[in-house]
């Protein structure tokens, strides 16, 4: 295997392993999922028709809240342990380390998603069922989209005063597409509809950009 | 290459001193009042004209940004930073315009229509830039950073946009109020309105550069003081 796709392999390997051993990571991301999806269940108005119209773009709001939590942890290890500087030096064009590093966040984002979609099924009485593999591939693209943006923003403000709020300042205007392709989405595949051919063009473009962007611009971010 | 664009300064200031004396005149001795909206229908003569010099902002800090990545030349930066402190500034003039016109127009201060919530979400994406650069430790950090993110604010545009109008269908706006059987001193005074402040916003954007260059220097003497 060449240099590269070795490198992304080791980061993916390492970040999933150190995600399943100190579970703090995913855990915080599934109790604080739990916690939002309970307020909501409680909130909504219970048997009022116009409620269910509000589920599927909440499930995404979530969705979004929850991937903060484990997006802006991201790079902690790494930094914490001085670690950076040797991403820095991986032998292959740095893309890779980002590649690696996006696809432990989109793994952690598809399984948060996952657990979020069990909360919905089991307290807001939503049926997956009808429309499961429009869901999963939404859910997906979401994902993937989530991961590139977030991955990349994550790594800027890591180094940053303030990012706790830098974070989600940052990355909310850019993601808003996903979210608003998301919701509509679940909520056309959840009333038994067809979802347009060119909503899932933009998401997939939007994933494929914005990859495309991150993989040639974290060179410098991580350089710096 | 800046120092030739900073010497336009002052020409520029002319040019757009000018450009503001017609627009105004027109504004007030050309242009009709609108019969049903009278006086207040005057501040569109503001609100539309802002809107170019918005997005330029934003593509000059997306052009700066990648020059910057490409050659790490600082005075890339300085022409992101000043395009988008500029850009910023028109940007925020829309959406105060905007609501002031709207009260008495269509009865609401904001509605969630299309033009509107894209220019909303062009604002927060403006703002977070400029966070960006003021909470990132290490000017040179915060240069890279901030033209990464200016490229990936740029990129974003069409899909906020797309996204937006899928959310919220038609917009209230005009598409093009031109061609809309509109009186041709109305389109007129809008056109002679956008020169005029596409002049004020290049005048601003250059001094913005000629300050953001006279910073560095003092930077770099008060560096070369501390190390003697």
């Amino acid at each position: 295997m060449r240099a590269g796709p070795r490198v992304a392999a080791a980061v993916l390997r390492k970040d999933l392993q150190l995600d399943l051993r100190s579970k703090d990571r995913v855990g915080h991301m599934a109790v604080f999922a739990a916690l939002i999806v309970v307020v909501l269940s409680i909130a909504l108005p219970s048997g009022h028709p116009a409620a269910r119209a509000w589920i599927p773009p909440l499930i995404w709001v979530v969705f979004l809240l929850t991937s903060l939590l484990g997006l802006g942890r991201s790079f902690q290890a790494e930094s914490e342990g001085g670690a950076v500087t040797t991403l820095v030096q991986a032998p292959c064009d740095r893309g890779w380390v980002f590649l690696g590093k996006a696809g432990a966040n989109g793994l952690a984002l598809l399984g948060v998603e996952l657990w979020t979609a069990v909360l919905c099924a089991v307290l807001l009485d939503v049926r997956w069922g009808v429309a499961l593999p429009e869901v999963l591939g939404v859910g997906l693209l979401g994902a993937i989209g989530l991961a590139a943006v977030g991955t990349l923003l994550s790594a800027m403000a890591t180094s940053a005063r303030f990012r706790e709020f830098l974070l989600p300042v940052l990355l909310f205007p850019l993601v808003l597409p996903v979210l608003i392709l998301g919701s509509r989405m679940t909520a056309e595949a959840l009333a038994g509809a067809e979802i347009p051919g060119a909503w899932w063009g933009w998401l997939g473009l939007y994933d494929w950009v914005f990859l495309l962007i991150a993989y040639f611009v974290f060179d410098y971010v991580l350089e710096d | 290459m800046e120092e030739r664009v900073i010497r336009w300064a002052r020409p520029l200031g002319v040019l757009a001193a000018l450009g503001l004396v017609v627009w105004l005149g027109m504004v007030i001795f050309v242009a009709p009042m609108e019969r049903v909206q009278g006086v207040i229908q005057k501040i569109l003569y503001v609100h539309v004209p802002c809107v170019l010099p918005a997005y330029l902002g934003f593509i000059l800090a997306a052009i700066g940004g990648l020059g910057f990545l490409r050659t790490r030349g600082e005075q890339w930066d300085r022409l992101a930073l000043s395009g988008a402190e500029v850009g910023m500034v028109f940007c925020t003039l829309i959406l105060l315009t905007g609501p002031i016109w709207a009260k008495p127009a269509w009865g609401h201060w904001w509605v969630w229509d299309l033009r509107l919530t894209s220019t909303l979400v062009l604002w927060f994406i403006y703002v977070a830039y400029l966070f960006l650069r003021s909470f990132v430790i290490g000017s040179d950090t915060a240069r890279t950073f901030a033209s990464v993110y200016g490229i990936a604010g740029t990129a974003a545009i069409p899909f906020v946009y797309f996204a937006v109008d899928l959310a919220r269908g038609s917009t209230l706006h005009p598409s093009n109020p031109a061609r809309e059987g509109l009186p041709a001193s109305m389109a007129t005074t809008w056109i002679v309105g956008t020169g005029a402040f596409l002049l004020v916003f290049l005048y601003l954007v250059v001094r913005r550069l000629e300050v953001a260059r006279l910073e560095a220097q003092a930077l770099e003497a008060g560096a070369r003081e501390f190390s003697a």
